[in-house]
């Protein structure tokens, strides 16, 4: 088949196979829990059916390990596709396995919730494999709605409602200073295929200059916002504590490494030739980003709060390997984000089994958990030391092989700063750990258990966090893989 | 090869088990019987099987000549780090030669008879899964030392060894005196431990590697300066010397003697103390590089032999006795590497280990019995437990260097290597120290079990221990008497090696050698040794009154010994007035100047910081949106302003 302009289209919708099979186990889902009570099945049917769906859009997403194939010039699938299809697919099992407990009790529209899960995933994943601006425009939209609705659904939380009308309302914002970057961009390029606009700015002849600086100016911005970097980071704390935990888990994961997937795509392709006019100011966003996460990091007093805004911080980290993009940096990025993610579930997914026991979600509340539940408090503390970038864990890792890129990227001072805001972040992390540990319990002091499924997803990212940490090749290789086909 | 599951390829598996071993044990120990002790000997058991298999491998290898002995390969090695492709690589690396081989047995086989050992002896301790959960992870150190391929992770495994005499010497921390040992013990060899480090990183500086046999490569093709060598070779040494107690850092092996008996069987008298040798022997290609660095070794192992056997003559507790013993034994081995003689020095330390565990065990089994361990109240106690008796007897035995006996046929080894390879006046001072071995062993030995009881009480409460005890004492007595063999040809032979241990063990350049005995040189050292056991049975025979006597004769003398040449009261002194008094400077300047001013102003400061900016989230929607347009337009304008 061809398109308008007669180019030759590869139709192979099994290429889209994983995409596709979220797609149906998400119709299932809604399907599954409209008719709940004539199927006769449990609540806990729902994300059974859900995890055995990404299952299989993990076995089929591992078909095309080593291909470089495109869809319809639309989406490709390379290396780095599939390195984030498995990765978005994974935190997806950790959350739902993680947190089945916790959503049949806190959510309303059970249904809803599962296939809006696995709908932002399958967004997620084309953001990562997009190699034309409308087809990735499309993508964040398709993630970024889903999560509006996913923030409002915690049952009987106000803040819930107010969160998601503000994520909605400023990710408009966002969104419409990102097209139009977009529409300056296409203007520039003449094209919406990523390759045609590197090939026609890297000619030099293009004087459009002027629309080329606002355009990514206001790309900038509005990647900046999905990925929470300051000044665009506003939204953050406000969603994050007001959404279902497992929702925030997911934003502090899935939602930052498909943006980050996406900076990757297009500074390192279609943008690159412009490497003059945007290193800096990403460079100044990435400072202001770990400086302002890191300090405002210290005065919260709740967990979600926290992880938010040391989440912002670990962003500014994440962009300094966009400012030096290489493929050196690349697979460094590729390496923490995995690390990162590991470690920050890890933390979620104890805050989520604290939560299920307590309903408390302040800081001071953690008082003594070493002594209630001392395997949580581990698994708390290992999750916290890991992004303070403690050795032996995949936090320091990571960080380590991030940071001696972005030197031999030429960017000392920039790490530089980034060490010291790491030190401020140790503070923050410490305090939370200084409860747990330091405090007696208040009021009821008696042990307690996780229950099966709480056990496998924090004794996963437990084990993860620890194996990145002393053992990193093979994460570290699969990385190198996935960015290959970006610099080639 | 009949057996080709597990090779030498694979002898990663043999710390992985007792490391499993020790993370089930410690953590779910609470929830399998009897805490899981089962489990550590059974993982040890696989363990001694599975060496077994490794051994019958390098058979196999060696009867190839696919192995050339020392000079073997890699067998086995990944990149457990590798930072920007190949810029740093840390390798997870295993190597296996001959030197390894006697390593292996030693450290599974006396393992297992310890644990065999202690499910008896600490029966009804608090903390008796942990006491099991921390040997096996001893035990897992210790493995992963001696099949290292590379110093970096020789260095791990040998901090980790310390960390688990430090917990099990400290294992009743209730106890004042246990806590202090296990502090003095850990802080002194980290004192040469620091050395080692050193000395890792000024090798590897040079060459650019941590792997074993490319820094020997190295060393011999003459990459290193000779001076630049013979330091990096001091500071490996000084490591060597702090865990295998030699003179200056021997003052923490006997006051280790806190720790549960059969933990100094196996770590202090078998194993750990013998990883300074081990590593001596596997570098000893390149200290004959750097003769000087060899002297010292040499005068060092002279030095504290003859030291350790003269306090060894007057301590009065029966497990000090042995430390002092084990102390003097080690001078020996490093006294034959100071001359280049790696076959005597691996054959007496695998000699020594059966004998001196032996040893330890069976002082274990007394104390089990009276609760006593002061020479001075026990006695006649022969006659309550005759099979400890007698296998205390024969490691005695053993470690005086009587004839047939293993420590005879090692220790004529290392006597002989002096008198052709040293200077004469080493060779006379080993033969001394050799005597006084068997005088202090015949005393202990008479004061133990023979005579009258001092303390009939204790007496009249004692009885032989119970076979779970009695049995690893009767097998590692068999082998004290018939180890020793293994240096002759034919014994080798017929076990299914190539020759003796001579064959086997010996650095490439010297090349292998058939034992034979020299008859005129095995009479001298069996003189040596029957005449020290003779002055032994002069003096201690019945009531001692000989003994007694000598000691009012030169109290000074006697009273130096005790006190141990002043040595731990030196070290406290300058402890207490030099490190005490540069500790006090430092920490004024830490608490006034980087404390409180570093540290507080700065925290105060960062803390306002983060004050000011969390005004700026306002949690208004119109304020975010001004946000995000003040930052677009920032961008767009500089963006615009600067072409």
């Amino acid at each position: 088949m061809t398109d308008l302009l007669g180019n030759d289209l590869n139709l192979q919708y099994e290429l889209l196979g994983p995409e596709i099979a979220l797609v149906i186990t998400a119709a299932l889902v809604l399907f599954a829990d409209a008719f709940r009570r004539e199927l006769k099945i449990g609540q806990s049917a729902i994300p059974a059916i859900s995890i055995l769906g990404l299952v299989v859009a993990l076995l089929l997403s591992l078909l095309w390990i080593d291909e470089n194939k495109d869809f319809a010039r639309l989406v490709t699938i390379d290396n780095f596709t599939t390195f984030f299809r498995v990765l978005f697919i994974a935190v997806t099992v950790v959350v739902i396995i993680g947190s089945h407990e916790y959503i049949e009790r806190r959510v309303s529209h059970l249904g809803e919730f599962y296939s809006l899960l696995l709908l932002s995933t399958v967004g997620a994943m084309l953001m990562a494999g997009a190699r034309d601006l409308l087809t990735a425009y499309l993508a964040i939209e398709v993630m970024s709605f889903s999560l509006y609705i996913l923030v409002s659904l915690a049952k009987s939380d106000t803040r819930s409602g107010e969160a998601s009308l503000k994520y909605v309302l400023l990710g408009g914002v966002a969104s419409a200073m990102l097209l139009y970057g977009l529409s300056f961009l296409y203007g520039v390029g003449g094209s919406t295929q990523y390759t045609e606009i590197a090939a026609a700015l890297s000619d030099g002849t293009s004087t459009l200059e002027l629309p080329l600086l606002l355009g990514l100016a206001l790309i900038i911005a509005g990647l900046g916002f999905k990925a929470s970097a300051v000044p665009f980071h506003m939204w953050t704390p406000d969603a994050y504590e007001g959404a279902p935990i497992p929702i925030t888990a997911y934003l502090s994961a899935t939602s930052k490494a498909a943006t980050f997937a996406l900076l990757l795509r297009w500074f390192a392709g279609p943008l690159l030739p412009a490497i003059d006019s945007w290193q800096w100011m990403i460079s100044v966003l990435a400072v202001l980003t770990m400086v302002i996460g890191n300090l405002v990091a210290l005065q919260q007093s709740n967990i979600k709060r926290l992880l938010a805004y040391s989440s912002i911080g670990q962003v500014g980290f994440m962009l300094m390997a966009i400012v030096t993009i290489s493929d050196q940096t690349g697979s460094a990025l590729l390496l923490h984000l995995s690390g990162y993610i590991i470690t920050n579930l890890a933390v979620f997914m104890g805050v989520i089994a604290f939560y299920n026991r307590t309903g408390r979600e302040e800081i001071v509340a953690f008082r003594g958990l070493a002594q209630t539940n001392p395997y949580l408090a581990l698994v708390i503390t290992a999750g916290l030391f890991s992004l303070a970038g403690m050795p032996l864990l995949a936090g320091f890792l990571t960080k380590f092989i991030l940071f001696q890129s972005v030197v031999s990227g030429g960017y000392t001072w920039l790490v530089v700063t980034a060490l010291l805001a790491s030190t401020v972040s140790l503070y923050y992390y410490l305090q939370v750990i200084r409860q747990m540990y330091m405090y007696q319990p208040e009021g009821d002091a008696s042990r307690w258990r996780l229950s099966p499924t709480g056990y496998l997803a924090t004794g996963a990212m437990l084990v993860g966090v620890v194996w990145v940490g002393v053992y990193a090749a093979p994460f570290y290789t699969a990385a190198d893989r996935a960015i290959a086909p970006l610099f080639t | 090869m009949g057996i080709d599951l597990v090779g030498m390829e694979d002898v990663w598996i043999l710390p992985a088990i007792p490391f499993a071993v020790f993370i089930l044990v410690s953590f779910f120990g609470r929830l399998i019987p009897r805490n899981g002790d089962f489990i550590a000997v059974l993982g040890m058991a696989l363990v001694v099987l599975l060496v077994g298999l490794v051994l019958v491998d390098f058979q196999g290898a060696f009867h190839d000549e696919v192995f050339a002995p020392i000079a073997g390969a890699n067998t086995y090695s990944f990149d457990w780090i590798d930072i920007g492709d190949g810029f740093f690589v840390i390798e997870f690396s295993t190597y296996v030669d001959a030197v390894t081989m006697v390593m292996l047995p030693v450290v599974s086989f006396v393992s297992l008879m310890v644990l065999v050992y202690s499910i008896g002896y600490m029966k009804g301790e608090a903390r008796y899964g942990w006491y099991f959960a921390a040997l096996s992870f001893f035990v897992a150190a210790m493995l992963l030392l001696v099949i290292s391929g590379n110093l970096l992770q020789l260095y791990l495994a040998w901090e980790g060894v310390g960390l688990a005499s430090y917990l099990l010497i400290g294992f009743y921390w209730e106890r004042q005196s246990a806590a202090e040992a296990a502090k003095k013990a850990f802080i002194t060899t980290r004192i040469g431990d620091v050395g080692l480090l050193i000395g890792i990183i000024l090798l590897w500086r040079v060459t650019g590697t941590f792997d074993i046999q490319e820094i020997i490569h190295a060393a011999e093709e003459g990459v290193f300066g000779q001076t630049y060598l013979t330091v990096a070779m001091l500071f490996l040494f000084a490591g060597a010397a702090g865990k295998s107690a030699q003179f200056p850092f021997h003052v923490w092996l006997p006051d280790a003697m806190e720790g549960p008996t059969p933990v100094s069987a196996l770590i202090h008298a078998a194993t750990m103390v013998v990883a300074g040798v081990y590593l001596v022997a596997r570098m000893l290609p390149v200290y004959d590089e750097v003769l000087i660095a060899r002297d010292v070794v040499l005068y060092v192992g002279l030095i504290t032999a003859l030291m350790a056997a003269t306090m060894g003559l007057v301590a009065t507790d029966i497990k000090r006795v042995l430390a002092f013993s084990t102390v003097s034994q080690l001078g020996f081995m490093f006294a034959a590497l100071g001359v280049g003689a790696l076959t005597a020095a691996m054959f007496h330390l695998f000699t020594h280990a059966f004998f001196k565990s032996l040893l330890f065990l069976g002082s274990g089994s007394v104390i089990h019995a009276t609760e006593q361990q002061e020479v001075g109240e026990l006695g006649g106690l022969r006659k309550k437990m005759p099979i400890t008796a007698l296998t205390f007897t024969i490691g005695s035995l053993a470690l005086a260097g009587i004839p047939v006996f293993a420590g005879f046929w090692s220790k004529d080894e290392i006597l002989h290597d002096l008198q052709h390879y040293g200077p004469f006046a080493a060779y006379v001072i080993l033969a001394v120290t050799a005597a006084l071995t068997a005088i202090y062993t015949t005393r202990l030995v008479l004061l133990t079990f023979f005579g009258k009881p001092k303390n009939e009480q204790a007496y009249e409460h004692a009885h032989e221990s119970p076979p779970i005890m009695t049995g690893p004492l009767v097998i590692l007595a068999v082998l004290a008497l018939v180890v020793g063999f293994i240096t002759y040809q034919g014994v080798g032979e017929s076990l299914g090696f190539v020759g003796g241990i001579g064959e086997l063990v010996y650095l490439p350049h010297h090349g292998p050698h058939v034992f034979k005995l020299d008859i005129a040189f095995a009479a001298v050292a069996t003189a040596t040794a029957v005449v020290g056991v003779a002055i032994g049975i002069m003096y201690w025979w019945g009531d001692a009154r000989r003994a007694i006597a000598a000691q009012s004769w030169a109290p000074e003398l006697h009273q130096l010994l005790v006190r141990r040449y002043y040595l731990d009261e030196l070290y406290q002194g300058v402890i207490n007035h030099v490190v005490l008094g540069a500790a006090a400077v430092v920490a004024w300047f830490d608490k006034r100047v980087v404390n409180e001013t570093g540290v507080d102003g700065s925290t105060q400061f960062v803390g306002f910081l983060g004050y000011r900016f969390k005004f700026l989230q306002t949690g208004r929607i119109p304020h975010y949106v001004l946000g995000m347009a003040l930052g677009v337009a920032a961008l767009a304008v500089v963006a615009i302003g600067t072409t």
